[in-house]
């Protein structure tokens, strides 16, 4: 069987495709006006969205080279790609580049790597891979060392410090690991246990990451700090009410008084200008966008599709669920970008590498029914 | 295949499936819900927020109206200042740029802290704070240099109130000061630095002359840059304001005044229009414009003279014989007067185990009311007040406007007091006897008037028993307040008996008699105190502030034009005594002698031909029902130069 199938066209997922075409329509919309910033006379607009659409299509190269070969091979990679991002990790300490008070990159002359991208893809192959072995639920045994592999590349990256990376890390090992089940008794336990011991984990914050906690729990007490962002986000959200301001008309955004518009708060710069009413249409292809990958995961020919898409799944639900959370006022400030809508360069080929590994998936199924 | 298809499924998760979807469906519920509270339910609140984040307010400023005299002299006007200012933002050192400001303008340093320090929570910190209100013009060529050394200083130019006759008009036009707390909280137009009228004209015509200031709103982005502007409302500039005020008048009044305590007020009787309304000794409003220190004001305040007062409408002293044309009114109005009857006046007159004495203690012989008047005869007054009794010589007096404030368009006007029997016995727990009764018909006892009333009644003599309110604004309406119950027959014997007092040769106020003008008038001493017989035998010699006060109230009229004079000077001695400045009024009225008149009119001397007929004293105050004294007693009506003296 070779590897590129003709017929396997036909079968590609073209909802999926669809709904991530509109997602990443958006976002380039929305990063133009979020970008621009009112001077005296007239709105300046930097070239952000024009960057964004070189970045997507670079992501849509590496989505077809990511649907090109037949994902299980990726089954025998997971322990090699373990063991270097390991290294990678292990490495940054020393001789990793300083940017913005965290050691986060390693420079190979050439380009640049961040060691806590490639960890993520290095823990979905490996989680995959383990939990797809059986269908058993998890015994206290088994999810000890499938937590364990996970932590030691997250602690090593909240280190840096990376807590959004760090926490990404553990998240989506634990949404694999719940995609899989755990027996009854330990989950009732870690359901009461985790939450009384999170607290705990307050006193290995770093102050800044204590005064983003505080500020998302009161953002009154340090209007002008870290509250500043919560706050600026939810009036931008907020006073877009039903219809929104208008395109090129979001007052907070355009006078700068949202802070990271182009990047973190993006989606804060959709609420104001499209209201309610553009939110709830950006929210709903975001779930119909993760549905269609859930239904991927579902409908897959192999367990260990089924647990690589559900990887992917996590990857972006957890993103979605932090982002929009920040945005809305529901949860802290974490420095973690909307899929597709917040402008950046990596994460964005990332994202649609990841959307053709789920296409992969999705169009590879049919193919035992031929055999 | 079928096999190969089972084979797979078995191993394919059981839960995981269910759960991604209801995760998809909890994120689309959870922020669904959370979008709708933030945008639908709460977004008023942050449309509102949003909108503060992005506009501000500015104000500009309305130019305060102009103040003129009734011939368009200009009395209050604005001029620029300079003022220095420190934005706290921009300022590296305060305490050193402080020592700086005190070195350049010579305000010492405790005391430029002291203002920093109370203006500190008012002003924002980019906005500057006013640390010199109004720096000369040899300061401002200092500071200029030194802004450019010394960041955050800034000079600021505003205007400022400018009185052109500052000490003339001060009691009439008030002053302009900044608005105090209580001020602002009660006006939310009113912002810090503002100014607004807190005496006088300036303060009951504030509303007209302060305009409304305009309002801009401005766009800024978060660095605080302007990035549009939009003018939502012009400033109004305030009204300018014609006065009644004749300004020559009212010059001429305070110089007669020099040097004196009293009060001038010249009124037109037909549209109650105040042409002059003159109290000595006076201030400078121009002291008040920008901020008085406390060392002025306490000099002000305590100044024995009290040159605060308006004597004119905020003090009140007894009226003496003035009174007695309140009576000659009163004896017509009840009936109780027939003009033709004749009355022996002997020099005294005896009740109970007491005697009266009129001020011509050989007596005047047989008077009518006429005669009574011109040459002030006690006895007969005492004899009148005798029939009517107190409470219809306090009915009349009253309903001729005494008792009640005129209505004139400045603060704090006092009303004076018309004593009664219930006001007594509430006052002093005493019943009200007889002898009080010949006490009120001559002006003396409880009963304490305004200068201001005392024209109002003079006035409605002239008119026909209308009470006018005096009017500061010129081309008012004429507003009647009330009318004295007089018929034009009773008023007309009234003012002719007053130009008999002006043009017999021995009525009280022949002095003031002038060719070609009809004149009219009539005395009044106001005892401050009562004498004793030592002192009245010392004349001249009587310390001054146990000297009467001199009333003359009159009018006088040619050819359609008619004016009320009324002058009072405290200690003056002899109703005579004012009687300069009824004349020297009455010549700069007709004769168009603006000037000072001759010197023999002046103060209290006495004129060079023949000795005029003048009341001395008056006559005496009997037992007093409380052992007080009784002129003044403690009436809490007295003005406080008479407290002071008791």
């Amino acid at each position: 069987m070779s590897p590129i199938d003709r017929r396997m066209f036909y079968h590609v997922n073209w909802r999926l495709v669809g709904v991530l075409g509109a997602l990443f329509a958006i976002g380039v919309l929305n990063l133009y006006s979020a970008s621009g910033v009112r001077m005296g006379d007239g709105v300046q607009v930097e070239n952000f969205y024009q960057k964004q659409m070189i970045w997507g299509a670079i992501g849509v190269l590496g989505m077809a080279a990511f649907m090109t070969f037949d994902y299980r091979r990726l089954n025998a990679l997971a322990w090699p790609m373990y063991a270097v991002t390991m290294v990678l990790l292990l490495a940054v300490p020393f001789v990793g580049k300083t940017v913005m008070g965290a050691r986060r990159w390693l420079d190979f002359g050439v380009f640049s790597v961040q060691p806590s991208e490639l960890a993520k893809f290095a823990v979905l192959l490996l989680g995959a891979r383990l939990l797809s072995e059986s269908n058993e639920r998890l015994t206290a045994k088994e999810l000890g060392s499938v937590l364990g592999l996970g932590a030691l590349p997250a602690l090593l990256i909240i280190k840096q410090p990376d807590l959004g990376s760090g926490m990404l890390v553990l998240l989506l090992l634990t949404g694999l690991v719940l995609y899989r089940g755990i027996v009854p008794w330990l989950f009732r336990t870690l359901c009461v246990l985790v939450p009384s011991v999170l607290p705990l984990f307050w006193f290995v914050l770093k102050d800044y990451q204590k005064r983003r906690i505080l500020a998302f729990l009161d953002p009154a007490t340090d209007p002008l700090g870290s509250g500043y962002h919560i706050l600026q986000s939810e009036i931008a959200v907020g006073s877009g009410r039903l219809f929104g301001k208008g395109f090129l008309a979001g007052t907070q955004s355009q006078l700068r008084f949202l802070p990271e518009k182009h990047t973190d708060f993006a989606v804060a710069v959709f609420g104001e200008e499209w209201g309610f009413f553009g939110m709830i249409v950006i929210l709903g292809l975001f779930c119909a966008y993760l549905y269609q990958i859930a239904v991927v995961a579902r409908d897959a020919k192999d367990p260990y599709g089924s647990y690589l898409a559900a990887g992917v799944f996590f990857y972006f639900f957890w993103q979605i669920l932090i982002n929009m959370g920040m945005v809305m006022g529901l949860m802290p400030v974490v420095g973690v970008p909307l899929p597709f809508v917040s402008y950046g360069g990596s994460a964005t080929i990332v994202n649609f590498c990841l959307v053709g590994l789920v296409l992969n998936i999705s169009m590879r199924r049919y193919l035992f029914k031929q055999t | 295949m079928k096999n190969l298809l089972s084979a797979s499924t078995q191993a394919m998760p059981r839960f995981g499936p269910a759960l991604l979807q209801f995760l998809v469906l909890a994120l689309f519920v959870l922020f669904a819900v959370r979008l709708w509270y933030l945008q639908i339910h709460l977004g008023p609140v942050f449309t509102e927020k949003s909108r503060n984040n992005q506009l501000r307010v500015e104000y500009i400023f309305a130019p305060r109206g102009f103040l003129r005299d009734r011939n368009g002299e200009l009395l209050a006007v604005n001029e620029p200042a300079f003022a220095l200012g420190l934005v706290r933002e921009d300022c590296e050192d305060i305490p050193a740029t402080l020592a700086e400001v005190s070195r350049l303008s010579g305000i010492p340093l405790d005391k430029l802290t002291e203002v920093y320090n109370r203006n500190k929570p008012k002003v924002k910190s980019f906005e500057p704070l006013v640390l010199v209100p109004d720096m000369t013009y040899d300061t401002i060529a200092k500071v200029e240099g030194a802004v450019v050394r010394w960041p955050g200083l800034e000079i600021i130019s505003r205007t400022r109130r400018k009185y052109n006759y500052g000490h003339l008009l001060s009691h009439v036009l008030g002053y302009v000061a900044e608005a105090n707390e209580a001020e602002m909280q009660a006006d939310p137009t009113l912002s810090l630095g503002d100014y607004v009228g807190k005496q006088g004209l300036e303060k009951t015509l504030d509303g007209l002359l302060r305009g409304a200031k305009g309002k801009r709103l401005i766009e800024v982005d978060v660095t605080g840059r302007r990035l549009s502007e939009e003018l939502q409302a012009e400033p109004r500039a305030g009204q300018e304001v014609f006065l009644s005020i004749d300004l020559s008048l009212q010059q001429l009044g305070h110089k007669l005044l020099e040097g004196k305590s009293g009060a001038v007020v010249v009124l037109d009787p037909d549209s109650g229009e105040v042409h002059a309304l003159v109290s000595e000794p006076s201030y400078d409003s121009n002291m008040f414009t920008n901020g008085l220190s406390n060392a002025q004001w306490a000099e002000l305040r305590d100044d024995p003279l009290h040159p605060l007062q308006n004597r004119a409408m905020q003090s009140v002293y007894p009226p003496g014989s003035v009174f007695k044309l309140v009576m000659a009114g009163a004896g017509l109005h009840y009936d109780a007067v027939d003009p033709s009857e004749t009355v022996t006046c002997s020099g005294e007159l005896p009740l109970g185990n007491h005697v009266f004495h009129c001020w011509k203690r050989k007596g005047h012989g047989t008077v009518n009311l006429e005669r009574a008047l011109v040459e002030s005869c006690d006895v007969y007054f005492y004899r009148l007040g005798m029939k009517l009794g107190v409470d219809r010589m306090s009915e009349f007096a009253k309903a001729a406007g005494f008792g009640s404030p005129t209505g004139i368009d400045l603060p704090h006007e006092k009303s004076g007091l018309i004593a009664s029997r219930e006001w007594k016995l509430k006052r002093f727990g005493v019943r009200w006897t007889r002898g009080e009764d010949l006490n009120m018909s001559i002006g003396q006892g409880y009963t304490v008037v305004s200068p201001l009333q005392v024209a109002r009644y003079i006035g409605a003599i002239l008119n026909g028993g209308k009470l006018v309110k005096p009017l500061l604004i010129k081309g008012q309406r004429p507003q009647i307040t009330g009318r004295v119950p007089l018929t034009p027959a009773q008023a007309e014997l009234i003012k002719n008996d007053m130009v008999q007092t002006v043009e017999d040769p021995r009525g009280t106020c022949h002095r003031i008699i002038t060719p070609g003008v009809t004149v009219g008038a009539k005395t009044g001493s106001a005892q401050v105190m009562r004498l004793t017989e030592e002192m009245h035998r010392m004349g001249e010699g009587v310390p001054f502030k146990y000297r009467d006060h001199a009333w003359m109230a009159g009018f006088a009229e040619r050819g359609g034009k008619r004016y009320v004079i009324v002058a009072m000077m405290e200690h003056g001695m002899h109703g005579a005594a004012a009687g300069p400045i009824v004349k020297a009024m009455i010549n700069a009225l007709f004769m168009g002698q603006r000037e000072l008149p001759p010197k023999d009119l002046e103060g209290g001397e006495r004129p060079a031909n023949g000795p005029a007929p003048i009341d001395t004293v008056e006559p005496q105050f009997p037992e007093a029902p409380t052992g007080e004294t009784p002129a003044a007693s403690s009436d809490q009506e007295q003005p406080q130069q008479e407290a002071d003296q008791q």
